[in-house]
């Protein structure tokens, strides 16, 4: 008796030993920050001073009639459903490319693929800001073999859309990542269903819609809604080295936005209250996006 | 499972929604692992450093005796550190009893922001660099009013500091809270080595300006090159100067402006400069470029000749010393947009001084800023920070670089109009530049710019 209560305490014991430092951390860098992001939304503050008014619910108010707010948040979904579309095509094509039809380079492009994941977002920024430099740039200088006159679009200063400009850097620096993933879970599928399949006449599209796709949608739901989420909550970086959400505000993403008001033109509250609208539209897409993708689960046996 | 799966999901967005905000503090566009919470060292808020009473507020600063802690905060950027270490070195050798503390560094801004937001700021502070802006810093409450200090104020030498300074303080609502340091000016530069070679005339106004870009255009150069991602370059060297000119040399409309005054924007001054913008743009002299790059790439394009004009600041020879072509040649002049025979206005860009509102060492911070509006600091700051001191002395025996003793020709002559220090509300600016840059690629009218800046300014005046 004695014996079984000390071997119960012990293992109370082993498994608090592993979750309350993980909660005690998870408390301090992640509910105290969204606490106090949500308090400092309530106030006037410029960020710098020592004194604060609260204002309640004023900053979102003021948020409601502020176009940029609007553009920014169109801008953040335009990326989204772009770099949905465009890195889950691509990165399908190539991971069922790189696996169901095995050719002897498939290691090799594998890899090629991957590098844009290695590169750091500051050098891909960069590096696309050469691209689309209009006297220096790559994309003028390719387009100027095809014409008689040299090519000069300014792609980065385009009156209005200029966010279309985004999207190819976004995506061929996700292919990679969401491809590895995919191609995972491909290798996952028991080869035995392509062979049944092969027998029976199925044809590689076939086989990709009725086998590989049903077995791998845990994962594309997965890479969907991270693409989605890193977006909303990271798009700033790209559009801050590349644009600073110019010109004329057509670039602008929440992120950038935020940063722009709290840090550059001293309205803390503001920027927070702004950091509290992500935080509501990445939960309600998350759980939108969790209800639309929702499909019987496939278990494989 | 489903739900656990859901709950998962909806935590991992909660959790990467909110980081952004959770380094907030120290989420600058630059790296700064862990800078804004960094303790300064001897940041102990020790309230022993009470001021001796005995000091006079007024002259003659070096006949108290100094005692106590006294802090300095000072940003390195351009200008460098040099100045900061020797004025600092002179000031504790003049003052041995007092306890001399530098806070200084590229990152001190961010370093000091929670003592400033903390009630516990250091005495003195250089207000340059990201994060550090006048008006916010007075609107804030966080420095000192310095009016009537400012009127009989009198540097170490016994001279009136108001009387030797090149360009004033700036004025909020009538008072006086920071004095500028430094004295650099924008302005349009050409290389003359070029112009030489293909015939072209220097500019002096604004006729021959047009004239000249007319020419250089026909000889299948582009005349003139901007910052888009940053407007403020076209919008200090161009726009402004030519405001005031077109509001007969007189800066108050430009000061109006900063302070957010609605019929200012209103003013004909204001349209006939943004109409100099669209003549500009209509007649095809901006490279279409601008729009999209950064300061960098505009320079670099201007030295390799593929434009003839660039609007820009003093510090440009400075700041492209490696990139400079051989043979290269600077031209300058403040300002290109006055009529024939026109003063020429000169545009300036500082960077000021101010003492803190909590400040626990008041009379030092004063004795400090007498000691360094000096004419001797002023030719020490041109000799180790490569720029024109804000005061007015002949500085052509000291060691500073020649484009130094230029500029500081021009902006002392007395047919140069010197706008005094400005600082635009920072939701008026930011209106400003985006309505400029949509003016220069045609996507809006001078209207339309003038609209969308009178509703930024009639908000925030309320």
């Amino acid at each position: 008796m004695k014996t079984s209560g000390t071997a119960k305490w012990q293992r109370s014991l082993f498994i608090a030993s592993f979750t309350i430092p993980t909660l005690a951390f998870f408390s301090v860098f992640t509910i105290y920050p969204v606490i106090k992001a949500l308090y400092y939304s309530l106030f006037d503050w410029s960020g710098m001073s020592d004194h604060m008014d609260f204002i309640g619910l004023q900053n979102f108010k003021d948020m409601l009639h502020d176009p940029i707010v609007w553009q920014a948040l169109g801008n953040d979904y335009f990326l989204v459903a772009g770099k949905i579309v465009g890195i889950m095509l691509l990165a399908t094509f190539f991971a069922v490319a790189l696996t169901r039809f095995g050719f002897r380079l498939s290691g090799f492009f594998r890899s090629v693929y991957f590098i844009p994941n290695v590169i750091s977002v500051v050098v891909i920024g960069v590096l696309w800001n050469f691209i689309y430099n209009p006297q220096i740039g790559f994309l003028n200088a390719f387009l100027s073999l095809f014409t008689k006159e040299p090519v000069a679009i300014t792609w980065l200063g385009f009156t209005s859309h200029t966010i279309w400009m985004l999207l190819p850097p976004s995506i061929w620096a996700g292919i990679g990542f969401y491809m590895i993933l995919l191609i995972a879970a491909i290798q996952n599928v028991p080869e035995s269903l392509y062979e049944a399949a092969e027998l029976e006449g199925a044809n590689q599209w076939h086989q990709f819609c009725h086998i590989t796709l049903p077995l791998v949608w845990e994962q594309m739901k997965v890479s969907i809604i991270n693409i989605m989420m890193t977006t909303l909550n990271g798009s700033f970086v790209i559009v801050w080295l590349m644009t600073e959400g110019g010109p004329d505000n057509t670039t602008q993403v929440m992120g950038s936005y935020l940063y722009q008001m709290a840090f550059r033109q001293y309205h803390f509250g503001f920027g927070a209250a702004i950091g509290v609208l992500i935080l509501i539209t990445s939960l309600i897409t998350t759980v939108a996006l969790q209800r639309l993708l929702h499909r019987e689960t496939i278990e494989m046996s | 499972m489903v739900l656990n799966k859901k709950m998962a999901a909806v935590g991992l967005a909660a959790a990467v929604a909110v980081l952004p905000l959770a380094g907030c503090g120290s989420n600058n566009k630059e790296s700064n692992a862990g800078g804004s919470s960094a303790p300064a060292p001897s940041a102990s808020a020790s309230a022993s450093a009470a001021p001796s009473a005995s000091a006079s507020s007024g002259g003659d600063a070096t006949a108290a005796k100094l005692t106590g802690d006294f802090e300095i905060q000072y940003f390195v950027g351009g200008y460098g550190d040099k100045w900061w270490k020797k004025v600092i070195a002179d000031f504790k050798a003049a003052n041995p009893d007092l306890n001399v503390i530098e806070s200084g560094g590229p990152k001190i801004n961010e370093q000091n922001k929670p003592r400033w937001i903390g009630g516990n700021p250091p005495d003195f502070v250089y207000i340059d660099g990201a994060g550090l802006n006048d008006r916010q810093m007075v609107e804030d409450g966080q420095v000192e009013d310095l009016t009537e200090w400012y009127k009989t104020a009198k540097n170490v030498d016994g001279t009136l500091i108001k009387d030797i300074l090149a360009q004033q303080p700036q004025q909020y609502d009538g008072k006086i809270y920071n004095i500028p340091l430094v004295l650099n000016s924008w302005g349009i530069f050409w290389d003359k080595a070029l112009f030489k070679e293909k015939g072209w005339t220097e500019p002096t106004d604004y006729d021959s300006f047009i004239a000249t870009a007319d020419k250089i255009k026909a000889d299948g150069v582009t005349p003139f090159i901007h910052t888009g991602k940053y407007p403020y370059y076209i919008q200090d060297a161009f726009l402004f100067p030519a405001i005031v000119s077109a509001n007969n040399d007189d800066y108050k409309i430009l000061q109006d402006m900063a302070d957010s005054k609605v019929d200012a924007f209103k003013s004909p001054a204001v349209m006939a400069g943004l109409n100099k913008i669209v003549e500009l743009r209509d007649k095809g002299f901006i490279d279409k470029a601008s729009i999209q790059i950064n300061h960098t790439d505009s320079q670099m394009s201007f030295l390799q000749h593929k434009d003839a004009f660039i609007p820009n600041g003093l510090w440009l020879p400075n700041e492209m010393s490696k990139d400079i072509p051989s043979g290269f040649d600077f031209g300058f002049i403040p300002s290109v947009t006055q009529k024939a025979g026109g003063k020429v206005v000169a545009n300036t860009s500082t960077a000021s001084v101010a003492i803190a509102s909590k400040a626990k060492n008041k009379e030092a911070a004063k004795a400090f800023l007498s000691f360094i509006f000096s004419e001797a600091q002023a030719s020490q700051w041109a000799e180790l920070s490569g720029a024109p001191s804000n005061i007015k002395g002949d500085i052509s025996s000291s060691n500073a670089p020649n484009f130094v003793k230029d500029a500081a020709k021009f902006l002392t002559d007395p047919n140069t109009v010197v706008i005094p220090m400005i600082t635009f509300n920072a939701d008026v600016e930011k209106v400003m530049w985006d309505s400029t840059d949509a003016l220069s690629i045609g996507k809006i009218t001078p209207d339309e710019w003038v609209k969308r800046v009178t509703d930024a300014a009639a908000k925030v005046s309320k």
